[in-house]
């Protein structure tokens, strides 16, 4: 193994410009540390990662335990994912690790469990037979999301289309379907910004309750227009 | 691979590359490539500015920095980039253009090629490029025995000889062939290297050198500043196991139609990583610019392209090489068994009719998970002289594709007619004199093989035919291909942008005609004429006309349905939207030519 691309791989991590929102961070601030929806006080904290990466690694383990809302407490916890160069300790593990944590519910481990065995997963259809048995949440997350990529508009293969998505993810039969609708519906809103932040507020007041996956996708398309 | 971290500090060889200045103007011999220029392949293109890095990835160090030497991708990934020749492959059309050469002349009788070199340009230290580095490339690397070089065998013409180079004056050479031979003009493109440089080390211009020693020339141990460079780029880093880095080449002679000297980044750096999950995970962070992912990688990819400011390219464009089924029409020839099978598997209709029981739309889904494209005939879909285009190097249309839909229904009225029918009533069809008709499809252990056959088998079934699918070790399938002792075989074959160089395949003599090799003794009129249009593509240096003969063979075997063609993967590839000019990339991962990315033309759209 090519130890220092890895490594590499780890420390450039740090930069990944995921939704850089230097000139929005003290709105983005009052936001993560006010707002009372969850899904919005989120999706702030995810387009504060990259700020949040400018923080001691104590503080952020004690803001992702004990953060005042979830916002806090998500972009502490993916702010130490890329300092702990969390990404690189999964890719190194093997499977049955993966698969061990991804059980106890280490979401990152079950994504990279995902990631290491997708090209078991070629086809839409494997992932959906295997979302009928899964037996771990995360597993069904990390499975959705990567079937939310089957659904996008212009994929080669499951494509479906905008109202399809919206149906499977108020009323998929499984978490996994309802997550990869909600990922393939982020990604078209991010395409083609039909909503403006206050809009999308809106639509996730209205659905968060109801709607939990629906309000997932609205959650990642909000993150990103807060980092525009 | 423990240590692997230390060696690579230990190992890092400095820039130490020896620049000139470059040129004070452009010269006048300079290349324009016609970037944004309407009417042209490059029309779609965007004019760049200068400046930046370029960051890829590969996963295998290079071998050395030789280029008559290199043998393997790894090592012409870097080398093709700076040994370029006097015709080269257009970037985009894949059309045979002049490239070092500015020019060239054939004679009326076909037997002199003269080029003329561009005048003023010169090698990355700054030496001026001459006639003398031709022939001494040609003549003294490529011809020599005593040069371990692949690329001598593409010399030989017909009979055997080789053209024989000379210098006509400092900007001319010519090389004089003893036949008409188009092919050689491709071979002609062998890598130009610096006499200056390079002489030294050829044992034969220099007895002080034992033989052998160019072979050991510019290695990896090789100081960098010891490399010359006439192409885009020269490599001035190199640690290994961990990255390549090419600088812009002062003196490169290729200029967009705004003046901006190419290329248009500074530098490019390669990335030596540990498989492609490294590279997939490293684009995905941003530090690659460029990637050729997998099929696999799309659904994680083409979600975040949007938010990531990345673009995933998903391509109808089929990549070089063919897959077909054969359908052997000399079964039972050789030990006087099967006449009637034989009989019936030579008649085209009952060819046509399993053509049409070949479900390629299936197969693009279920096999190739929808990214393969259907194919129809021999060449490789992006050869400037592929059948579904309407003139050389012209774009794909499929004007004039020779195709069978899939079409049970009448393949099955195609067989009734035939008096393939059941007459026994167990089910299967049977042969016109009422024998049973079995079909046997063989291929190897290979997933997508075995797909395809699945597939095939269920079909050729559905319709009352009674085919069995077998696989068999590869060596077995080659010999019941090669031999003609089965029924039908799956399989495919490589392929280039040259047709002659599937002689073998589609004459009647060939050493793979294998749908018939008996057509050698025997040709029948399709067979007579595919074997006058290969000599005559071959016989004119006139692109065009060979063009006409190429696509009136590629339809004519379309029709004759030996090799009957299935799917090609197409290729797939993703960029950060910053790069302009990313977009125009093509199926194969050789950088900076026809078949790779276009490193030369991509830039930062940051600055």
């Amino acid at each position: 193994m090519k130890r220092d691309s890895l490594r590499a791989l780890g420390l450039a991590a740090c930069a990944v410009v995921l939704f850089s929102v230097i000139g929005l961070a003290v709105d983005l601030n009052n936001i993560v540390a006010n707002e009372l929806i969850p899904e919005i006080s989120k999706a702030a904290g995810m387009a504060l990662v990259n700020d949040y990466t400018m923080k001691s690694v104590e503080e952020l383990e004690q803001l992702a335990a004990t953060g005042r809302t979830p916002g806090i407490r998500l972009a502490a916890d993916r702010a130490l994912f890329i300092l702990n160069g969390r990404e690189l300790e999964l890719f190194e593990m093997d499977d049955a690790t993966l698969l061990d944590l991804a059980k106890a519910g280490d979401q990152d481990a079950a994504n990279m469990w995902f990631f290491h065995n997708r090209a078991s997963y070629k086809r839409p259809e494997l992932i959906e037979e295997y979302l009928l048995t899964v037996e771990s949440d995360t597993l069904a997350i990390a499975a959705g999301t990567l079937l939310g990529g089957f659904y996008v508009p212009g994929s080669p293969l499951g494509a479906k289309t905008e109202a399809e998505l919206v149906e499977l993810a108020k009323n998929g039969e499984n978490l996994g379907l309802r997550v990869a609708a909600a990922t393939a519906l982020t990604a078209i809103w991010i395409k083609d910004q039909p909503l403006t932040i206050d809009e999308t507020e809106t639509e996730i007041l209205s659905v968060t309750l109801v709607y939990p996956e629906l309000a997932l996708a609205y959650q990642g398309y909000l993150a990103y227009l807060f980092s525009l | 691979m423990k240590n692997v971290l230390i060696l690579a500090g230990l190992l890092l060889i400095p820039s130490l590359a020896v620049f000139g200045q470059g040129y004070d103007t452009m010269p006048a011999d300079a290349r324009i490539l016609p970037i944004g220029v309407a009417g042209t392949a490059y029309s779609d293109m965007e004019l760049g500015v200068r400046g930046g890095t370029f960051t890829r990835s590969t996963i295998e160090d290079p071998k050395a920095w030789n280029a008559n030497t290199a043998h393997e991708t790894s090592t012409t990934r870097f080398t093709a980039l700076m040994s370029l020749g006097l015709v080269n492959l257009d970037h985009v059309t894949g059309a045979i253009v002049p490239d070092l050469a500015k020019s060239y002349e054939i004679s009326e009788d076909g037997l002199v090629i003269t080029f003329h070199l561009r005048e003023g340009i010169k090698w990355s230290d700054g030496v001026p490029i001459t006639a003398d580095d031709v022939v001494f490339s040609y003549n003294d690397l490529v011809l020599n025995e005593d040069v371990d070089c692949n690329s001598r065998d593409g010399q030989i013409l017909p009979d055997g000889t080789f053209p024989i180079c000379e210098k006509v004056d400092d900007y001319t050479v010519r090389f004089t062939l003893s036949t008409i031979y188009r092919p050689v003009l491709n071979s002609l493109g062998v890598p130009i290297q610096p006499k200056h440089k390079l002489a030294q080390y050829v044992h034969k211009l220099n007895p002080d050198v034992p033989a052998g020693t160019f072979n050991e020339t510019w290695t990896l141990d090789t100081p960098l500043d010891e490399l010359v460079s006439n192409g885009p780029w020269i490599v001035t880093a190199y640690q290994p196991n961990v990255s390549v880095t090419m600088e812009r080449n002062p003196y490169y002679y290729a200029y967009d139609p705004a003046g901006t000297q190419l290329p248009y980044y500074d530098k490019i750096i390669d990335q030596i990583v540990a498989n492609e999950d490294v590279q997939m995970l490293k684009f995905r962070n941003g530090e690659l610019d460029v990637y050729g992912l997998r099929p696999e990688d799309i659904p994680i990819l083409l979600p975040e392209g949007a938010s990531k400011g990345f673009t995933v390219m998903i391509t109808d464009d089929a990549g070089y090489g063919t897959t077909w089924i054969c359908i052997n029409q000399d079964i039972g020839l050789a030990d006087g068994t099967n006449a009637e099978k034989r009989e019936l598997y030579r008649n085209v209709e009952f060819r046509e009719a399993l053509a049409h029981l070949l479900d390629k739309d299936t197969m693009v889904q279920n096999v190739l998970n929808g990214l393969g494209a259907p194919q129809w005939t021999g060449l490789s879909v992006p050869s400037p002289f592929y059948a579904g285009r309407d003139y050389y190097g012209g774009p794909i249309t499929e004007n004039d594709a020779v195709t069978f839909e899939y079409d049970p229904a009448l393949a099955e009225s195609m067989l009734d007619a035939l008096g393939v029918v059941d007459q026994n009533g167990d089910g299967w069809r049977d042969l016109p004199s009422g024998a049973p008709l079995t079909i046997e499809i063989n291929t190897n252990d290979t997933t997508i093989r075995v797909a395809y056959c699945l597939i095939i088998q269920d079909d050729f079934r559905a319709a009352g035919l009674n085919a069995n699918f077998q696989v068999v070790d590869f060596n077995t399938l080659v010999n019941v291909l090669v031999g003609g002792t089965g029924d039908i075989v799956q399989l495919g074959l490589t392929g280039g942008d040259e047709p002659n160089s599937g002689k073998n395949v589609y004459t009647s003599c060939g050493s793979l005609h294998a749908y018939r090799y008996s057509a050698c003794d025997e040709p029948d009129e399709v067979d007579l004429r595919i074997n006058e249009l290969m000599n005559l593509g071959a016989g004119t240096f006139d692109l065009d006309e060979a063009f006409g003969y190429y696509k009136e063979y590629q339809q004519l075997l379309a029709y004759q349905l030996g090799y009957v063609y299935l799917c090609q993967p197409t290729f797939q590839f993703a960029y950060y939207d910053y790069v302009g000019n990313a977009f125009k990339s093509s199926p194969t991962s050789v950088a900076g030519g026809r078949n790779g990315l276009l490193t030369e033309l991509c830039f930062d759209k940051r600055l």
